[in-house]
């Protein structure tokens, strides 16, 4: 039997559901299809984790060439940095948790591209990418180019060397040299001394042990030989790249190698950690490099460091930096390496 | 009469002068302080400076794992800390009192509590005024004691 205060509370019932299940549904109906279906352009949304949270969601996304997108971040944790590389320039700076960002893009070519974190937001943040492949859409199903070939690397593949291998040097100098005095010394022989020298291509070939024997060989003393050699190894690197390069190093190497080039920088403590339990047999596992240690990187070469950069290295906790970086600035970070050997702590930026 | 009374107020006079125009002692003088400050997952070291006013404070900030900020109440100053990258800052410690340092990057789930404490302590005419005011209101008890007012 309905009575007419039955009939009133059901209404209000009726009312009441309305409202708690309503409202959420027209604000997430807005937030996630009426916007959508009333933007012009696609929107992505993707939250951006620490790695060991999950990482970026999704994690590739595909996207035709030409179509403009609007990807839209949003982070659930700490600060992270986004950007999308490589050679894109698209950097779109912090993101703190609760705020989001979004970026509209337009990939002109068919390509494989990489979004990834900026900011050192855990001791994974390196591992913080996520892929955009951009097809082509008259044909959707081709898998995307990838990079083009990199001579660099394929003229090291064809020479059979091994990046890995270690190189110690079997010489270094006495005193640190000086590039100053170097580049004068340089400046009243430039007539006489080897003409590959002068060669920026052969200088990336050949290690400096392998220039300062030829220097000495021509008949050149030894410390001025080094002083010479210190001068050719940081010209090339000059004015704007050389404070390019400073700052790709400071944001994405300095954590482990160390701003000095020590490497001891704090991420160093955990990839000790974690390779000790990981019981990897490269040698150098887990141990960042020391730039700043001649014996190490004198008889070693730009290409190789180059190559490093690019490709990572297998299972020692180097990552790779060939799918955010271009190859130029990889050949800046590779040619800054030397400045942490051959120019005195005080005169570097 | 009035000599006399005049005659009570002179040692505090003279007292309060001293304070005023005494030499400063030398460990009061401003100093530079180079402090290395290491922000960690979830606190500062050192957690908490002292320092006097107007001693000025060189930081070389740090962060020994992820991204941190250091930012001053009081004094405004912001600045994010890259691991690995050395940071430098320096400051005039010119406002007397207790000020918060906090880290100003969402580091991790801990970080609303990485907070430490700067403390300026005044400075020496703050412990004059103290002495000085001291002696003024002793000077002003004698004085009403010797000389307790007529009853209106
Ligand atoms: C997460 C820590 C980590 C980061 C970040 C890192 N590296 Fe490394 N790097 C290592 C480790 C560990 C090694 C030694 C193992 C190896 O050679 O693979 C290494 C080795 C290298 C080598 C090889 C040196 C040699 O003697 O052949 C180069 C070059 C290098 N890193 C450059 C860089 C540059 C440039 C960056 C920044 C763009 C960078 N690394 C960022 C950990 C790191
Ligand atoms: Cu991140
Ligand atoms: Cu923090």
């Amino acid at each position: 039997m309905t009575t007419p205060t039955n009939r009133l509370e059901r209404f209000a019932l009726a009312v009441l559901l309305f409202i708690l299940a309503g409202v959420p549904v027209a604000l997430l109906g807005y937030q996630y299809f009426v916007r959508l279906a009333l933007s012009p352009v696609r929107v992505i949304d993707i939250t951006a984790a620490a790695p060991e949270a999950g990482g970026f969601q999704p994690d590739a996304i595909r996207v035709a060439a030409g179509e403009t997108v609007r990807l839209r971040f949003s982070v659930p944790d700490v600060t992270h940095g986004i950007a999308i590389g490589p050679g894109l320039g698209i950097d779109i700076g912090h993101v703190d948790p609760g705020q989001v960002r979004e970026v509209e893009v337009t990939f002109d070519r068919p390509g494989r591209y990489t979004v990834y974190c900026s900011t050192w937001c855990s001791p994974n943040h390196w591992r913080m990418r996520g892929t955009i492949e951009v097809y082509d859409p008259s044909q959707p199903d081709a898998l995307p180019p990838s990079q083009p070939p990199d001579p660099a690397l394929e003229s090291l593949a064809a020479r059979g060397i091994n990046i890995d291998a270690e190189h110690p040097a079997e010489t270094i100098p006495d005193t640190p040299p000086s590039p100053g005095r170097g580049a004068e010394i340089t400046a009243t022989h430039q007539n006489t001394l080897p003409a590959d020298l002068f060669n920026p291509a052969w200088r990336q070939q050949h290690s400096p042990v392998e220039a300062w024997s030829m220097l000495v060989a021509h008949g050149m003393n030894q410390p001025d030989a080094w002083d010479v050699v210190a001068h050719l190894w940081t010209s090339s690197l000059q004015g704007d790249r050389l404070a390019q390069a400073s700052t790709l190093y400071a944001k994405n190497c300095a954590a482990c190698h160390g701003e000095d080039g020590s490497g001891t920088g704090p991420g160093a403590a955990v990839l000790q950690a974690q390779h000790a339990l990981e019981h990897s047999d490269m040698p150098q596992a887990g141990k960042p490099t020391a730039f700043a240690d001649p014996r190490i990187m004198l008889g070693g070469r730009s290409e190789i460091y180059y190559a490093k950069i690019r490709r990572g290295g297998m299972g020692t906790g180097m990552p790779g930096f060939g799918q955010i970086f271009t190859p130029e600035e990889s050949w800046m970070l590779a040619e800054y390496l030397w400045r942490f050997v051959f120019v005195p702590a005080e005169n570097r930026p | 009469m009035t000599r006399t009374r005049l005659l009570t107020l002179t040692p505090f006079v003279i007292l309060a002068l001293l304070v005023w125009l005494v030499s400063v002692p030398v460990s009061n003088r401003p100093v530079t302080h180079n402090i290395v400050m290491t922000a960690d997952q979830f606190a500062f070291d050192p957690p908490v400076l002292r320092v006097n006013q107007g001693d000025t404070v060189r930081l070389t900030l740090q962060a020994a794992d992820v991204v941190h900020g250091f930012y001053l109440d009081g004094y405004g100053l912001n600045t994010r800390i890259e691991p690995g990258v050395s940071r430098q800052i320096e400051f005039t410690a010119d406002r007397a009192g207790k000020f918060r340092y906090r880290c100003s990057v969402s580091c991790g789930s801990l970080h609303p509590f990485m907070i430490g404490e700067l403390v300026v302590n005044p400075n020496f005419p703050f412990y004059r005024a103290v002495g000085i005011t001291l002696i003024t209101v002793i000077a002003v008890l004698v004085y009403l004691r010797k000389f307790p007012p007529a009853p209106v």
